[in-house]
């Protein structure tokens, strides 16, 4: 969620136990990892690093070698989130996105999704009962707003109160020095009804407060069983705001012929499939979701074109390419990024050459689908990178950085911490 | 990809295919054959299918048609395509004809082979008085010849697949077995018109065992591939002279009535089965068929012609690795039981006119054809069927082809004689049968024409021991067993002299 719509939401008592926190602590704007999807910046969050160090660059990645795709997940997350940092303390860590699969560990750990099985999501394995019983699930199914907004309302609500109702027992029964719940409904909320929370009259608006609303009482529940000094950290892992255009990067490629695909029937093996395994060995680029793009490399990768010395050159071109690209009266694009800018550590040998950060409004896509093919959707909200929010209790502002990042967020728990605690 | 048809049958097939892949992520799969919704959605990753590798588990998360069986390190290339290192591959009846056959092919391939049989086949020729022909060991001294001789190891277990389905549940969850081949049925059509009992016996043992092993497989093995023994009797043989296909009509079918049209494309062909025991393979046909739609199991039914032959490599290393032979009325197949009647003198027994035209196969090429499809396995979902056959003569040229083989290689006098027909079918019919996916799609090659087979049969039933095991058994290898009910010698129609075939 984003700083403002958190700003407006405490102000106008929607949410007013977010606004005693902002109140009682510091309250600011954050920028997400790049890109600002909620696996890079919550792994991110949880160790302190940018992605050159924890690897999580998506929620695909490629396989080594090869245009084989996978999906990392915790067992991909290369640097040590704070649970694993001290073994002393004992931590309660509930729905923290890309913490599948779940383990060992001193305390408790429901990871959030990505997590194709409950059973692998849990640590130990015996609150499996617990959260059978609670009607706890890890995520809303997501299918039900394709289909219907009521149902998908339903679900929602339903499934955060099954969080929140877990939670509590967790954090009353439960010994721990650190609490870390995450609340995936607001996304989902934000993907399909950012259009009702902008426009009044839209017949959903109520019920976009109502959850925003409902997050919040779950917040007051729990950060009311805490001493009043206790530190509590509040955050979103990336911003929103409407979404007004897709940009499909690969197709953009397609068009400049920079990126050629065999057609469906010949790609080998893999029939009816646009997709990687069909890029020709003339390409000189390719996209991943959202706007990770790759040089076609010699060396890196098997029918790779693009010679050592020329990759910077091609750099150059993909960058004045998109800086000129327009999405309806603007830039589609606030910024080309390239590698060694963005990112610093021992992976940065498996990062995008370029990562393009979409101007407002303007959703960035890596899929080799093309627009044609794809139904109808019902998305009208898309992540923002500048402006995910942080509010901090229980260390004085001068402890947090005016511009802060989400990679900051680990060394303020850690000041926190010693009995610290954060929602 | 300019040597794609160079490549091995399998080698563009992907991680959905394999079974050492566990699958995880949004599956919504609406029907038999098709792609899972939602598999290529990217919106976000929630939306993907995803696979992980129960052989190299560092892979994490990746999509299902990342990698190639060529790619893949745990996919080698081998005479019959690439195969799985190590692949563990479970036979259920692994001590009949097929069963024992294959346990020794995979086994030389580097196959893990485990097995399970309750030796009923020993017992159902018991009951009937007979024998095989070929002298075969005791599954102990199989088992120890095989280590012995040909440095394979068989994890064996004997079990009764219907009446004991908690052991074999148990030995699945142990043995984990990649693919699972079920020839573990009743396979004789008079044995089932004997009576009441028979039927019964057939259809229960058949179909309720069966039915246990796909429970299994849904709870313990999903990604296992079952190949499935069917049989080409399942279809009948169609008096429109319509083709028969392979399990489904082709896309382009299409079904006029009335004035209007509808495609029959994917839809089930009709079944005609010939006898209770044709019966008992159509229900399991369709019990599979729905395991794969309802629980995404993946299967090959395999529509086998009439299987003749006595040698493989393996079998022939030892002769306690010989497999059997049956030549009685019940489970003699026609050219095994004409061969053996060549060797001792008697007319070979033809029913009707011999018009009949049947699909066969050699033992050597149907083993071919299993591992070829144990090599590729289905799709999630998946329920193939192939017509496994290599050609289709009429049972009266077979009988003349017989006898051209045994009297000029062998100096063998033979006659044919022809009963009367103690089965309900007909004489004369069209036959059309469609059997290219195995060449197709897996590769397979026939590399035994009958007249060689036969000649590889007589050399070994044409010795003193095997003629005389012929000899004690001749009196069960006449038909007794109608399928009206009634019990009588068939009666001789015509005698044909060996001048007139030669």
């Amino acid at each position: 969620m984003p700083y403002r719509l958190i700003r407006d939401m405490a102000n106008s008592g929607v949410m007013p136990n977010t606004q005693e926190l902002i109140n009682e602590g510091t309250f600011r704007s954050m920028t997400s990892s790049i890109p600002e999807i909620s696996c890079v910046s919550w792994s991110s969050i949880m160790t302190g690093e940018n992605p050159g160090v924890h690897g999580i660059y998506g929620f695909t990645d490629l396989m080594a070698g090869g245009y084989g795709l996978r999906f990392p997940n915790f067992a991909s997350l290369k640097a040590q989130p704070f649970w694993e940092t001290r073994e002393d303390r004992r931590a309660v860590i509930l729905n923290v996105p890309s913490t599948y699969p779940a383990r060992p560990m001193n305390g408790i750990h429901i990871s959030g999704f990505v997590a194709p099985e409950l059973e692998r999501s849990i640590f130990p394995a015996d609150v499996l009962d617990r959260i059978n019983a609670t009607g706890y699930r890890i995520d809303v199914d997501s299918q039900k707003g394709h289909s219907s907004i009521s149902l998908f309302l339903e679900d929602l609500n339903e499934t955060l109160d099954a969080r929140i109702a877990l939670a509590e027992a967790l954090f009353e029964e439960e010994d721990w020095q650190t609490f870390m719940l995450v609340f995936t409904g607001t996304d989902r909320l934000g993907h399909f009804l950012w259009a009702a929370y902008e426009d009044e009259t839209h017949p959903q608006h109520s019920d976009f407060l109502d959850h925003l609303q409902r997050v919040d009482d779950g917040v007051g529940r729990l950060v009311g069983r805490l001493e009043s000094d206790a530190g509590v950290i509040m955050l979103s892992d990336h911003g929103f705001e409407r979404l007004d255009h897709d940009v499909y990067v690969n197709q953009i490629l397609e068009e400049n012929g920079l990126l050629r695909l065999e057609p469906q029937s010949q790609a080998a093996g893999r029939p009816g499939r646009r997709g990687l395994a069909a890029i020709t060995e003339d390409s000189v680029a390719f996209a991943l979701d959202p706007g990770r793009i790759y040089i076609h490399a010699e060396g890196r990768f098997p029918r790779g074109c693009v010679a050592a010395g020329e990759e910077d050159r091609v750099a150059g071109d993909l960058a004045r390419l998109f800086g000129d690209l327009r999405a309806g009266d603007g830039p589609a694009v606030r910024a080309v990024l390239r590698r060694d800018d963005i990112y610093k550590g021992p992976l940065i040998g498996a990062a995008p050459d370029l990562v393009l950060v979409g101007a407002k409004g303007v959703n960035l896509r890596g899929s080799f689908r093309l627009p044609s093919e794809r139904a109808d959707e019902p998305f009208t909200g898309k992540h923002s990178q500048p402006d995910a929010f942080l509010i901090v209790r229980g260390v004085g502002p001068k402890a947090i950085p005016e511009a802060p990042n989400v990679v900051d967020v680990f060394g303020i728990s850690e000041r926190i911490l010693g009995g610290g605690t954060q929602p | 990809m300019t040597s794609t048809d160079r490549k091995a049958h399998n080698a563009l097939k992907t991680c959905w295919n394999c079974p050492s892949i566990n699958l995880a992520g949004k599956v919504d799969f609406r029907a038999c054959g098709q792609a899972a919704e939602g598999f290529d959605k990217d919106t976000s990753a929630g939306d993907q299918l995803m696979a992980e590798c129960k052989r190299r588990p560092g892979l994490g998360l990746f999509d299902p048609m990342a990698i190639t069986f060529e790619e893949c390190p745990e996919w080698l290339e081998g005479p019959y395509g690439f195969m799985l290192k190590d692949m563990r591959v479970m036979i259920l009846g692994i001590d009949g004809y097929l069963g024992w056959t294959l346990a020794l092919k995979l086994g030389r391939l580097g196959y893990r082979v485990s097995g399970v049989d309750n030796y009923s086949r020993r017992s159902w020729l018991a009951e009937r008085g007979g024998h095989t022909i070929v002298p075969i060991a005791r599954m102990t001294d199989r088992l120890h010849a095989a280590s012995e001789v040909l440095g394979v190891n068989i994890n064996f277990r004997a079990i009764d697949i219907y009446r004991e389905r908690e052991r074999l549940r148990e030995f699945l969850d142990e043995v984990k077995p990649e693919a699972i081949i079920h020839y573990a049925e009743c396979p004789a059509a008079p044995f089932s018109m004997i009576d009441l009992d028979h039927a019964s016996f057939v259809q229960e043992n058949n179909v309720l065992g069966t039915l246990g092993v796909l429970f299994m497989m849904r709870d313990i093995l999903p990604e296992t591939s079952l190949v499935k023994l069917g049989t080409m009797g399942e279809y009948g043989a169609p008096l429109t002279g319509r083709p028969i296909f392979e399990g489904v009509f082709p896309a382009d079918a299409v079904l006029h009535w009335d004035d209007r049209q509808w495609s029959l494309g994917g839809e089930m062909t009709p079944r005609d089965p010939v006898s209770f025991y044709h019966v008992s393979k159509v229900q399991d046909t369709f019990n599979v068929y729905e395991a794969c739609k309802y629980w995404w199991l993946r299967s090959y039914d395999i529509m086998q012609g009439i299987i003749y032959g006595v040698h493989t490599d393996e079998v022939s290393a030892d002769p306690r690795l010989r497999t059997r032979l049956d030549v009685d009325e019940w489970f003699g197949t026609v050219i095994n039981r004409f061969v053996s009647q060549a060797v001792i003198g008697y007319p070979l027994t033809v029913y009707g006119s011999g018009e009949q035209t049947r699909a066969f196969i050699a033992l050597e090429d149907a083993m071919q054809c299993m591992v070829r499809l144990i090599n590729s396995p289905p799709e999630p979902g998946q329920y193939g069927v192939v017509n496994q056959m290599s050609g289709y003569y009429s049972v009266m040229d077979l009988a003349k082809t017989i006898g051209r083989v045994a009297s000029q290689e062998f100096g063998l006098r033979v006659t044919i004689q022809r009963l009367e027909n103690p089965r309900v079918e007909a004489d004369r019919h069209p036959f059309e049968p469609v059997f290219d996916a195995l060449p197709d799609e897996f590769g397979f090659q026939a590399q035994h024409a009958p007249e060689d087979v036969v000649y590889e049969m007589l050399k070994l039933l044409t010795e003193p021991k095997i003629r005389a095991r012929i000899l004690e058994k001749k009196h069960l290898i006449c038909p007794s067993t109608w399928w009206s009910g009634a019990k009588k010698q068939a009666r001789r129609l015509e005698v044909l002299e060996e001048t007139t075939y030669g």
